[in-house]
């Protein structure tokens, strides 16, 4: 339920992206962001305890270089630092509990806009189907709308209980493909376009962590043959050529959220 | 499930053949090439607006012959070569001596012959080792290492040397401020660095280190006891409904004791339908039988941190009865470079972004697929296909950049295809089948109709003022018979051999006796005197080394090809004479051996061998071959103008080229009377 309201609220935040170069919704995204966790941070964190605790690490620090010929008093400053650190580790988990879970909704949401590339016109990939359990040769049919050719297939592969096709992108769109597998009619979504949009690699079934890391597509119904349907698509870059994978792009938000938020935690007025 | 089983195969071809079982020989010798690379790592339409400065645009075509070329545009098969002939100039143009590629476009490069810039042949002969190797490059790992147990760490770079001597044109060019890029150039491995923009071509080697290795995987038994020249046959089984295999890298540089590096792959077919999954590494692809992939990059760990990036083709041949799978050379992949393969080192990469992935060993097409039969001709001619449709499609933004100065770009396909395919318009070859060959009557026209179309697609794209200079290395002929030098000499005595019941002669003159031996034979074209002071075992003294060049030169020019009743060798050449250019005359054959048309070198021979005959009806794949007397199988030269200053031979064309950009006294050290 919750996948279902954010994929169209990340969908509508992303749209007046989708046409730019990746790296300028990801600034656009991890400034927003950094604001977000310096704002909960703030919101949720004891700020003056968590002022005073960094003063004392410092105090500890000064210590150091007040009494470098002071072995005793070294050893006593290094104690009383890492005591300190402890407590400003105690401080600042109450708000990264508060913000786990709505960030690995975020970046699961922000992994199936950035963390793959779109199928080119004239490109071809893969149409798995993770069937649930072991059986004979199913009937397997793909009906591809007019966007997507099928190249082969199907292939039935009992080692990988999988039933797979070759596609190809025709023309730039959204499309889906209807499948029937051992008398089930499903659905699986394709994009051919290389705007920042919701791709989804995976149709997952309907486990909820499979929901959670998967949440770009409705999952497959309760008590399907059908383990999963997946289309292949490249890894993406993050508008990096050179740097494709599926991680380019977090490793790019976190970075610029880490530059962001100390740039604004002055200004914001929040300590951490 | 699969067993593997290395077969560096006899000989069976001919140029490559010559370079892969040389190859093979340098992998026993000495550390591999491939290791030694592997240290080492450690919109159209827009071309042609100009930017103001003189614009040339040269397209290399291999292997086409002035007189099937003549033929195809008189019967209207290349209008735009006929449209370009009627502006400017259309005729011969004079190649090398001997009309090999590496030595051809080393004249061209250079503007010396072989005496000036040391290729000679595909092979030399190390004369202190008295072993063939590569004319054009050589590769060396790092003699200084440090060990940790079965562990070692280079602590030098290695090198990958280019033997080509002489200054390329085109660093004139840049010198004088000129822009230039360099696309394929042969014999320019690695690329020189002097070009704005290059890309290595022939000479370019695969991950192995060799010309191109393919690998075949099949289930039929005792499959992999066939030796084959340039492949591997390796045995393979579905189990449980997968086939495990891998493919197979060169040795880890990192490791003490030779241990080849390998990249596992799966293969799993449908138990009922023609058509299986191939899964390497994270990449899969699900082919049909009889369905080529596109490349699969591959990755060879070598230590945690380093590793060697490739990429090949499958080709699923069968699956049923047997298990039949091609993998092409694994190539370097251009998007992530191990060796040096372009100037800027990057460009590679910025091609294939810009393109996609291409072949990057110097000559794709897989000629020894079709020799050993993994392949046939149709499933070549696709194969051929495919890389030349690479290079054409890589043409289109290369073409599109230029905007002033030099582009050359170089289309080696139609002339690897015609050496496989000339038998088909070749009624008297020993092979001409009217049956089988039918349907390949017009593959050759088809390959000069497409180099047709390349040059009116750059007429249609280039501006107006540019000069298009169309050229080839050397023309085509029919090989119809073959000639074993080295058995011609042991017949009448000038060659001895250890063992004349030998059986199989193994080749690498491991039958020779070099006591006994005043002359020997290696490379397509190259005769060599065993001189004393010279060769390790060398017998004959040098006062009567010209006596006997002489000698063997008249008996040569005297020997009647019994089956044709005709001279077998038209032209013998002293280097002293022919080559006018001497800085580095010391490397090459003293006689240079110009067979008739249709005659060509046996391959056993070019390799150091002493096959039992010293004539034979080529039955071969190969069937059409330029190694002959370079008088008759003159190259092209077709211009958009006439040229400022006329070339006649590829020797003098660089020097025409310089001209139209203003440049002249190129090269420097040739004899002005050369021009």
């Amino acid at each position: 339920m919750i996948n279902s309201f954010l994929r169209p609220l990340f969908d509508g935040l992303l749209y007046p992206f989708r046409g730019l170069h990746p790296l300028v919704g990801l600034t656009v995204v991890s400034l927003v962001a950094a604001i977000g966790i310096l704002y909960v941070f703030k919101l949720t964190s004891n700020q003056d305890k968590l002022a005073a605790v960094k003063r004392k690490i410092h105090a500890g620090l000064f210590e150091i270089r007040l009494f470098n010929d002071n072995p005793r008093a070294i050893l006593r400053a290094q104690l009383d630092i890492l005591r300190h650190n402890l407590t400003y580790l105690r401080l600042a988990m109450v708000p990264l509990l508060w913000m786990i879970v709505p960030l690995v909704l975020v970046i699961a949401q922000l992994q199936f806009h950035y963390g793959y590339r779109g199928l080119d016109p004239g490109q071809s990939t893969l149409v798995k189907v993770e069937l649930a359990a072991a059986a004979g040769r199913p009937q397997a049919i793909l009906h591809a709308p007019a966007g997507v050719a099928v190249e082969a297939g199907p292939a039935w592969l009992p080692a990988l209980n999988e039933v797979a096709w070759r596609i190809a992108a025709v023309e730039p769109g959204d499309y889906e493909l209807d499948l029937e597998i051992g008398g089930e009619s499903l659905s699986k979504s394709v994009r051919v376009s290389n705007d920042v949009v919701r791709r989804s690699p995976i149709r997952p079934s309907a486990a909820f962590a499979d929901q959670l890391l998967y949440p770009a597509e409705p999952p497959l119904p309760r008590g399907s043959a059908v383990r999963a349907i997946h289309v292949v698509y490249p890894p993406g870059d993050a508008g990096i050529p050179g740097w494709e994978s599926e991680w380019t792009w977090m490793i790019v938000f976190f970075v610029l959220s880490m530059v962001f938020a100390f740039a604004l935690r002055k200004p914001l007025g929040v300590t951490f | 499930m699969s067993r593997q089983r290395r077969a560096p195969g006899p000989c069976g071809g001919r140029v490559h053949n010559v370079l892969r079982a040389a190859w093979s020989r340098a992998q026993r010798a000495k550390p591999s090439l491939g290791v030694a690379a592997l240290v080492l790592a450690l919109g159209c339409g827009g071309g042609g607006q100009g930017d103001g400065g003189p614009k040339v645009i040269v397209l290399g075509f291999d292997g086409m012959d002035y007189g099937l070329a003549r033929h195809f545009m008189e019967t209207g098969a290349m209008p735009n070569f006929a449209r370009l002939a009627e502006s400017g100039r259309f005729g011969p143009l004079g190649t090398s001596v001997p009309p090999l590629s590496p030595v051809a476009w080393s004249n061209f490069i250079t503007g010396m012959d072989a005496g000036g810039h040391g290729i000679f042949d595909f092979i030399h002969r190390d004369p202190e080792r008295m072993i063939p190797e590569f004319s054009t490059s050589k590769a060396e790992s790092s003699e200084r290492t440090l060990k940790l147990g079965k562990w070692q760490i280079p602590l030098g770079s290695g090198k990958i040397e280019l033997l080509r001597k002489g200054e390329p044109f085109w660093s004139v060019l840049e010198r004088r401020g000129v822009e230039t890029t360099i696309i394929r150039m042969p014999a320019n491995f690695p690329p020189s660095g002097s070009a704005s923009r290059e890309l290595s071509g022939m000479g370019t080697i695969d991950i192995l280190g060799s010309p191109g290795i393919f690998s075949y995987y099949t289930s039929e038994l005792f499959a992999a006891d066939r030796q084959v020249s340039g492949g591997v046959i390796y045995e393979a089984w579905e189990e449980d409904g997968v086939v495990h295999a891998e493919l197979h890298g060169p040795d880890n540089p990192f490791l003490v004791e030779k241990e080849e590096v390998t990249a596992d792959f799966e293969l799993y077919p449908d138990p009922e339908e023609p058509i299986a999954k191939l899964v390497v590494g994270s990449e899969e692809r699900l082919l049909k039988v009889g369905e080529w992939s596109d490349w699969v990059p591959v990755t060879f760990e070598l230590i945690p941190t380093q590793s060697l990036h490739g990429m090949c083709r499958f080709y699923l041949k069968a699956l049923r009865p047997e298990l039949q799978l091609y993998v092409s050379p694994i190539n370097f992949d251009p998007l992530a470079p191990d060796i040096p393969i372009s100037t800027p080192e990057d460009y590679a990469t910025e091609l294939a972004r810009r393109s996609g992935r291409f072949y990057t060993q110097g000559m794709p097409e897989d000629v020894q697929a079709l020799k050993a039969g993994v392949l046939d001709r149709r499933e070549f001619l696709a194969q051929a296909k495919i890389a030349g449709d690479e290079i054409r499609r890589q043409y289109e933004p290369v073409l599109a950049d230029f905007t002033s100065g030099l582009l050359f770009y170089y289309f080696g396909n139609l002339d690897q295809v015609s050496h496989m395919m000339f038998r088909a318009i070749d009624r008297q070859h020993p092979r001409y089948d009217p049956v089988a060959d039918a349907p390949f009557a017009g593959v050759i026209e088809e390959l000069y109709r497409q180099a047709d179309e390349i040059v009116g697609y750059t007429l249609d794209h280039m501006a107006d003022d540019t000069l298009l200079i169309v050229m080839s290395d050397h023309g085509f002929a029919s090989l119809r018979r073959r000639m074993s030098l080295n058995t011609w000499l042991y017949e009448r005595g000038y060659l001895a051999v250890k063992n004349p019941d030998l059986s199989q002669d193994p080749g690498f003159f491991a039958n020779i006796d070099w006591s006994r031996t005043r002359a020997y034979a290696v490379g397509l074209n190259g005769l060599y005197v065993n001189l004393a002071g010279r060769e390790r075992d060398g017998i004959v003294p040098p006062a009567e080394r010209r006596a006997l060049m002489e000698e063997i030169a008249a008996e040569l020019l005297a020997t009647i090809d019994p089956a044709t009743g005709q001279p077998a060798v038209t032209k013998v050449y002293r280097r002293e004479e022919v080559y006018r250019d001497r800085g580095a005359i010391d490397v090459g054959p003293d006689l240079i051996i110009g067979f008739a048309r249709g005659t060509g070198g046996a391959d056993d021979s070019s390799l150091g061998g002493v096959p039992p005959e010293v004539f034979t009806d080529n039955d071969g794949e190969w069937t059409g071959d330029h190694g002959m007397d370079h008088e008759t199988v003159p190259g092209i030269l077709l211009t958009s103008r006439p040229l400022k200053r006329p070339a006649t031979e590829l020797k003098n064309l660089a020097a025409s080229i310089l001209a139209e950009l203003g440049v002249e006294g190129f090269p420097a050290t040739a004899d002005p009377g050369e021009k």
